[in-house]
C-alpha cells in the first residue's frame, strides 16, 4: 500500500513549490524510491510544472503532471 | 493630442501586451533565472537570458549601423558610479524576497497572483520613499562616479562599438549553438499553452528592439513606479510631495525618433513623457498576462499566502522600489537594454545584482520558506 504525502502550495510565492517538494524528497527519498511513499504537489505555479519534474527526474524519481480545475497536480514517485 | 505621442502610447501598449502574454506563457522570470543558479545550481533560465542579451546585442548594433537607431547610447543612461552596483545589490535581495522583479511581478499580478500585487504595492511605497533620501543618495552617487566621460565600454576604451560587440556576439552565438545542440536550451513543459523560454527570449529581444526604434529607448518602467507612488502620496500629503525636490526633477529630456521637438519627463506625479512611454507598457504587461491566463482558463485570485511570505513580498517590494531609484532603473532596463550595448551603469548593476540575489536566496530559505 503506497502512502501519499500531499502538499498544497497554491497561492504561495515562487519558488516555494520546488523548495518544499525537495524538502519532502530529502526526508522521504528512500521510501519514495522504494515505492512505499509518493509525493503529490498541488500548485497553481506554471513554472513548477517544468522545474519539479526536471529536478526530481535528475534525482532518479519519476513524475507525472495532470491539470486540475484550479491548478496542476504533480505526482513524484519511485519504483513501478 | 499630437501624433508622436499617440505613436508612443500605442506602440508601448502593443509591446507591453505582447510581452505580458509571452512572459506568462513561458513563465519568463528574470528573478528565477538569477536565483535558481544559487538556490538549485540550475542554469537553464540564465541561458535564456544570455540568449536574449546576445540577440539584442546583434539587433541594437545592426540597427545603429543601419541608422534605424538614432539615439546611441539611449537616453537616461549616465556616468557609471558605485551607486549602480549598490542599487543592483539591494535590487537582487528585493526581487528574491518579492518572488519576482518589477516586470515579473506585473505579469504574475496580471495572471491573478495577490502575492505579486502586494509586491507591486510595496514597490510603489519604496519608490515614493526614495524621494526622502534622494538628496543624500544623489550626493553619494556623484561622489562615487568612476568615469566622468564614458557611458559605454567602447566609449571608455575609445573603440568603435562594433569592434567590441561583433566578437562578443559571435562568441556568445557559438556558445549558444552548442548549448542548443546539447539540448540544454529546452526542457519539457507540461503547463497548458506552454511557450518554450527560448522562443520567449527571441520575442522579447525583438520587442526591446522595436521599443528602441520607435520610442528611442528599450523597455523601462520604474520611473513610473515613483510617479504612481507620488500620485498616491499626494492624495494624503500634497504639500509634502510638492516640497520634495526629487519629484520636480526632469531627467528625461530627448527628441524621440518620430518627433521634431524635445519632450520631458520625470518621477513627479504629472502626466508627462515618462507617463506616455511607461504607463501603457505597465498596463500592457498586466493586461497581456491577464488575457493569456483567461484564455487558458487559469485566471483566478489566490489569497492563501502564509504570514511569513506576506511579510517577505511586502518587504521585498519595498526594497525593489527603493533600489530601482537608487540604481537607477531595474534589471530589465539594464539586462535587456544596457548590457547589450555594454553600458557601464548596467554592467555595474548586474555585478551588484549577483551577490544581492545570493543574499536574497539565503534569506528566503532561512526565514521565509522553511
Amino acid at each position: 500500500m503506497t502512502q501519499t504525502i500531499d502538499i498544497d502550495i497554491r497561492g504561495q510565492i515562487c519558488p516555494s513549490c520546488l523548495l518544499l517538494a525537495l524538502k519532502e524528497l530529502n526526508h522521504h527519498g528512500a521510501a519514495v524510491r522504494a515505492g512505499s511513499i509518493e509525493i503529490v504537489v498541488t500548485t497553481d505555479d506554471r513554472q513548477a510544472t517544468a522545474t519539479i519534474p526536471a529536478t526530481a527526474e535528475r534525482m532518479g524519481f519519476r513524475t507525472e503532471v495532470t491539470r486540475l480545475d484550479d491548478g496542476y497536480r504533480i505526482r513524484i514517485f519511485g519504483a513501478t | 493630442m499630437e501624433q508622436g505621442y499617440l505613436l508612443i502610447i500605442a506602440s508601448s501598449l502593443a509591446i507591453g501586451l505582447t510581452a505580458g502574454f509571452v512572459m506568462h506563457r513561458a513563465d519568463f522570470c528574470v528573478t528565477a533565472s538569477f536565483r535558481d543558479m544559487f538556490l538549485f545550481r540550475n542554469f537553464f533560465l540564465i541561458r535564456q537570458m544570455v540568449l536574449l542579451v546576445v540577440i539584442s546585442m546583434v539587433l541594437f548594433e545592426t540597427g545603429r549601423l543601419a541608422n534605424v537607431i538614432s539615439l546611441y547610447p539611449f537616453p537616461l543612461l549616465g556616468a557609471p558610479s558605485l551607486a549602480n552596483a549598490v542599487g543592483g545589490f539591494i535590487f537582487g535581495i528585493g526581487m528574491v524576497l518579492a518572488g519576482g522583479c518589477v516586470v515579473g511581478s506585473l505579469y504574475k499580478m496580471g495572471s491573478g497572483s495577490t502575492a505579486s500585487a502586494l509586491a507591486v504595492a510595496g514597490m510603489l511605497g519604496g519608490s515614493a520613499a526614495y524621494a526622502e533620501i534622494h538628496p543624500q543618495w544623489s550626493a553619494f552617487a556623484k561622489s562615487t562616479v568612476l568615469l566622468k566621460d564614458a557611458i559605454t565600454v567602447p566609449q571608455w576604451l575609445g573603440m568603435s562599438p562594433s569592434a567590441l560587440l561583433v566578437p562578443l556576439a559571435a562568441g556568445g552565438g557559438i556558445w549558444l549553438v552548442r548549448e542548443f545542440r546539447a539540448g540544454r536550451m529546452s526542457r519539457p513543459g507540461f503547463a497548458k499553452g506552454h511557450l518554450a523560454p527560448w522562443r520567449a527570449a527571441v520575442i522579447l529581444a525583438l520587442l526591446g528592439f522595436a521599443s528602441y526604434v520607435v520610442i528611442g529607448m528599450p523597455m523601462g518602467i520604474t520611473t513610473s513606479y515613483s510617479k504612481l507612488g507620488a500620485g498616491i502620496e499626494s492624495l494624503f500629503a500634497p504639500a509634502h510631495v510638492e516640497h520634495l525636490a526629487y519629484f520636480s526633477l526632469q531627467p528625461l529630456n530627448y527628441t524621440p525618433p518620430f518627433f521634431d521637438h524635445a519632450i520631458q519627463g520625470g518621477p513627479g506625479p504629472r502626466l508627462d513623457a515618462i507617463a506616455a512611454i511607461q504607463y501603457p507598457l505597465i498596463f500592457g504587461i498586466i493586461g497581456g498576462a491577464m488575457v493569456s491566463a483567461l484564455r487558458l482558463g487559469e485566471w483566478r485570485l489566490q489569497w492563501r499566502l502564509p504570514r511569513r511570505q506576506l511579510l517577505s513580498v511586502l518587504s521585498g517590494g519595498l526594497l525593489l522600489g527603493l533600489a530601482a531609484r537608487m540604481a537607477p532603473s531595474c534589471n530589465v532596463w539594464h539586462l535587456w537594454g544596457g548590457v547589450p550595448i555594454l553600458a557601464l551603469q548596467s554592467l555595474l548593476f548586474v555585478a551588484g545584482l549577483l551577490p544581492g540575489t545570493w543574499v536574497g536566496a539565503r534569506l528566503l530559505t532561512r526565514f521565509v520558506v522553511r
